[in-house]
């Protein structure tokens, strides 16, 4: 099944895309320090000039190399979304699956303390914490974590309520299946297109949120970043910068999400037998 | 007048082995009673009809003695016995025509004995062999023909004009009615009716269970040379106790058997005993069971216990090695450890509600080994409930669950999985009850898995594949890597059917495994079903709606109406003559005729009336205030107050 599912995905437009284009992102975030033609922060070169062969997206206003800040960026961005969104992901299916599966008085907590953290808008705690504390950027990453697992595990729980009842459900109990080999074998894996898209929405979230924060200047402002980048170069809209300084980081921003989103669609198609058929057959 | 035979032994001596043929048979024929003898081929039944005779061939070993009127036969005595042989005791020959001389005219082989015993002249005794074979129906005509003029029914008639001629007190039909039709039966039955009435013993050998009901008296079961069980005939179809005779009657086709056939499983031939290898020691002389599937080798078991249980649907380790004796249980005598057939499962005031809403009435259900048990009726009459309950998956508020002699309550709370691994369930929809997930063989290797019994992947392999082709299913590598929307809903049946039988399960619940199939396919699952039941001996509870279906399949049938049972019993009486109007109701509606009962809504009654008084023609005031009891009713539990019997 293993050998097939590698062509099956590589059939799928979505997948290749998502694939090429996560190729292509975690090069730039592995090897980012090594392919930078220049040390960022160094400010040794003619402040805000146009791309040359030596530099190839021009100099910032800080006397920046601008190709090598957008590299350094987009790794902090993309590790500051995966550790969020899979802190996120296992949250919210851990709470999801112990609330939906157990129910009572667990199912009751839980799902109130999620009704408190959406209650709660989450960039207001980041921007507060990130002004007073001045943390270090894993930790926000975490904090924003703590907010966004509830929506996942509602759906989660969601989804185990209606599944647990399923006959597939009864029969491997019938059969004396515990309850770790119920959630193991048919809950999990059932719900797997779930993470998918939770996973996916979580950390396209974190990326635009942790754009947002350091947009907004709330990072260490030596920590290279696509929203600081991005902010930066608002304030010399005037010149002619747009196309080299401004629009790169919201390139690779946009990118980097649309990567995720592919990514995310075409797997959950593929690793659904039942979703795969019917989609074939819609797109005959 | 009565012949007894005492602690009978036969083993015929060939060469280096022996065959046992008959084993410790002890029998009491009894003036005007009639005994019938049954059993497969090859049980014995011929072998005890010469020893009495003292017919048996030279190589047979005797013992044990046989006496007549308390006097034993001393079967050394040649005159004695030549003397006893026609005037005391006759027999019918099994195969009619070869019996007789194709040289002689018939009326002078009838005639024979009274020549050469009473010493009659020719013409006298052609004159009273023309008048006793009148009686049995052939004219002057017929008596002066050769045998081989004569059809099958006109032989056995001179056959048993020639056995009776002499008027013995001990008569032995071989057979008598094999090869014959219907019609002609009836003169064997006439001659067994006749000599009854004259106060003769009859010894009848015959492998047919409807003869040898309406015939005989008593009826003993043959298997291997051993008495299996005795009982009155009556009882031979609706309710045996041992398995051998359940099989039996399963095989046989009865004029008012609604299912079909079943079998035994497995094959014996004899039991052989013989000598090789060291001469001290226990594989010098040893007893073993011939039969197709066994190798020489594996035949050695020791001739301990019980030689029925590899083909009994409810062996147990010790029916292996235990001793086992005929003992008397009511009026049947009984060759079985467990004392007859066991109940597999026995629920007794089982409820269960679901808030207000009533799903089961305490009910009782008992499932034997061995036996396909349906229960009937409309949607929403608790029927899944009462097997949910039976399979341990719903936990009922009242009552008494017992599963195989042991509480099953206390079962579940300890070790549930070890129960589980007794009862195996077919739930109704085959694509919902197997995960879209899994593979073939991920689904039915689940239960493996549960179980720890996945030790590792070439073994579990095995036993997939082997499930999978009781099942008729492909066992090839793409197909166990199928998922189960690659396959179609009778395939898919299958595989969930395998998967229930994966553990070796003793009991089989199907909830409606056939009412998401077509008809061909339906077909199929339920043929499948039965031949399972008969090749592993399981037992079966089968759920659905279809009475139709049911009939074809069950040996009992319970109907259900409103949480609780109104009229349980073995299924060709329930089907023939029903007597809880609802029956009828059912199965009037499955011939397609409108039902002769007046509104066909819902039952809006009282909840101490009948469940079904609002729909009943038959209804009286009575069967609106006072729910009725379950009272054995025409060999049948019945609940209600104004059952349909024919007087």
């Amino acid at each position: 099944m293993r050998i097939r599912l590698g062509k099956e995905l590589f059939e799928d437009r979505w997948f290749t895309a998502g694939f090429v284009l996560a190729v292509f992102f975690a090069a730039l975030t592995l090897f980012g320090p090594l392919l930078a033609p220049y040390d960022p922060w160094n400010m040794s070169f003619e402040p805000i000039s146009a791309p040359t062969v030596e530099h190839l997206l021009g100099i910032n206003d800080g006397g920046q190399d601008i190709f090598s800040e957008l590299l350094y960026a987009i790794r902090n961005t993309v590790v500051f979304g995966m550790i969020s969104g899979f802190v996120a992901l296992g949250l919210g299916v851990f709470i999801g699956l112990t609330a939906g599966w157990f129910g009572g008085l667990v199912d009751i907590i839980l799902m109130r303390l999620a009704d408190v953290l959406l209650a709660i808008p989450a960039i207001m705690i980041l921007i507060l914490t990130a002004a007073l504390f001045r943390p270090k950027p894993v930790v926000l990453a975490l904090i924003l974590a703590g907010f966004m697992w509830p929506t996942i595990s509602k759906t989660i729980r969601a989804q185990t309520l209606s599944i647990r009842e399923g006959l597939h459900i009864r029969a491997a109990k019938q059969m004396g299946g515990s309850d770790w080999h119920v959630i193991h074998r048919h809950l999990m894996p059932e719900l797997f297109p779930l993470y998918l898209i939770g996973f996916a929405a979580k950390c396209r979230m974190a990326m635009f949120m942790e754009a947002s924060l350091a947009f907004l200047g709330l990072f260490d402002p030596s920590r290279k970043s696509i929203g600081m980048m991005i902010s930066y170069a608002m304030k010399y809209y005037y010149l002619d910068i747009w196309w080299n300084w401004l629009l790169p980081p919201i390139a690779c921003l946009s990118l980097l999400i649309m990567t995720v989103t592919f990514l995310a669609i075409s797997l959950e198609k593929v690793l659904d037998p039942r979703l795969k058929n019917t989609l074939k057959e819609r797109a005959i | 007048m009565s012949l007894s035979i005492d602690r009978l032994s036969v083993l015929y001596q060939e060469n280096s082995h022996a065959i046992q043929a008959l084993e410790e048979i002890s029998l009491e024929l009894n003036s005007g009673k009639c005994l019938s003898l049954i059993g497969e081929s090859g049980s014995g039944k011929t072998t005890l009809a010469l020893s009495c005779l003292g017919l048996l061939p030279k190589n047979a070993l005797i013992e044990g003695k046989i006496s007549l009127d308390g006097r034993q036969i001393d079967y050394s005595d040649e005159t004695s016995i030549n003397q006893m042989r026609w005037d005391r005791m006759s027999i019918v020959f099994q195969n009619g025509a070869a019996n007789l001389n194709p040289v002689h005219r018939i009326i002078d082989q009838v005639a024979e004995p009274l020549i050469y015993r009473k010493n009659l002249g020719r013409a006298e005794a052609i004159v009273i062999a023309a008048q006793t074979m009148s009686e049995f129906g052939l004219n002057h005509d017929e008596c002066n023909r050769f045998p081989q003029q004569l059809s099958g029914g006109q032989i056995q008639r001179a056959l048993l004009a020639m056995a009776l001629i002499m008027d013995p007190e001990v008569l032995i039909l071989d057979e008598p009615t094999s090869g014959l039709d219907a019609v002609t039966k009836t003169i064997v039955a006439n001659v067994i009716r006749t000599a009854r009435s004259k106060n003769k013993s009859i010894l009848l050998i015959t492998h047919d269970l409807e003869f040898a009901v309406h015939n005989s008296d008593t009826i003993a079961m043959l298997y291997l040379g051993q008495i299996m069980e005795k009982l009155p005939s009556g009882d031979l179809f609706n309710s045996p106790l041992h398995p051998y005779t359940m099989a039996l009657v399963r095989s046989y086709p009865a004029m008012n058997t609604a299912r079909d056939l079943g079998g035994i499983r497995g094959d014996a031939f004899y039991r052989t005993m013989h000598q090789h290898g060291r001469k001290k020691g226990d594989a010098y002389s040893h007893i073993h069971i011939q039969s197709p599937d066994y190798e020489h080798e594996s035949g050695h078991a020791p001739p301990t216990g019980c030689i029925f249980q590899n083909r009994c649907t409810q062996a147990v380790d010790s029916c292996r090695t235990e001793p086992v004796a005929l003992e008397t249980i009511g009026d049947h005598q009984v060759r079985c450890i467990r004392h007859g057939i066991v109940s597999l499962l026995s629920l007794k005031k089982v409820e269960k509600k679901y808030g207000n809403v009533v799903a089961l009435r305490p009910t009782d259900l008992t499932i034997k080994a061995g036996e396909v048990f349906s229960l009937v009726g409309e949607t929403g009459s608790g029927k899944t409930t009462l097997a949910m309950i039976a399979a341990g998956v719903l936990k009922p508020e009242n009552g008494t669950r017992v599963f195989d002699g042991q509480d099953m309550d206390k079962w579940i709370r300890s070790d549930y999985k070890s129960l589980a691994r007794q009862t195996g369930v077919v739930f109704q929809n085959p694509a919902e009850s197997i995960s879209h997930r899994f593979t073939v063989f991920d689904a039915v290797a689940e239960p493996l898995k549960i179980h720890g019994l996945y030790h590792n992947e070439g073994e579990s392999h095995k036993k997939v594949k082997e499930v999978l082709s009781h099942v008729h299913l492909s066992t090839d590598k793409s197909f166990l890597g199928r998922y189960p929307h690659e396959l179609n809903m009778g395939a898919l049946q299958r595989v969930s059917i395998a998967r229930a039988l994966v553990l070796n399960p003793s009991l089989l619940i199907a909830d409606e495994p056939t009412s998401s199939l077509d008809p061909s396919v339906q077909a199929k699952v339920l043929k499948l079903l039965l031949d399972l039941q008969t090749e592993l001996g399981l037992s079966m509870l089968f759920v659905t709606h279809d009475i139709g279906l049911a009939r074809k399949i069950s040996d009992r049938i319970g109907v259900m109406l409103q949480g609780q049972l109104v009229e349980i019993g073995p299924a060709s009486l329930i089907i023939d003559r029903p007597t809880h109007p609802y029956t009828q109701l059912l199965i009037d509606s499955a011939c397609g005729l409108s039902p002769a009962f007046s509104h066909p809504g819902p039952d809006v009654v009282d909840n101490h009336g009948c469940p079904f008084s609002a729909r009943c023609s038959r209804v009286k005031d009575i069967c609106k205030h006072k729910n009725p009891p379950l009272l054995e009713r025409d060999q049948r539990l019945a609940a209600c107050h104004f059952p349909l019997i024919l007087e």
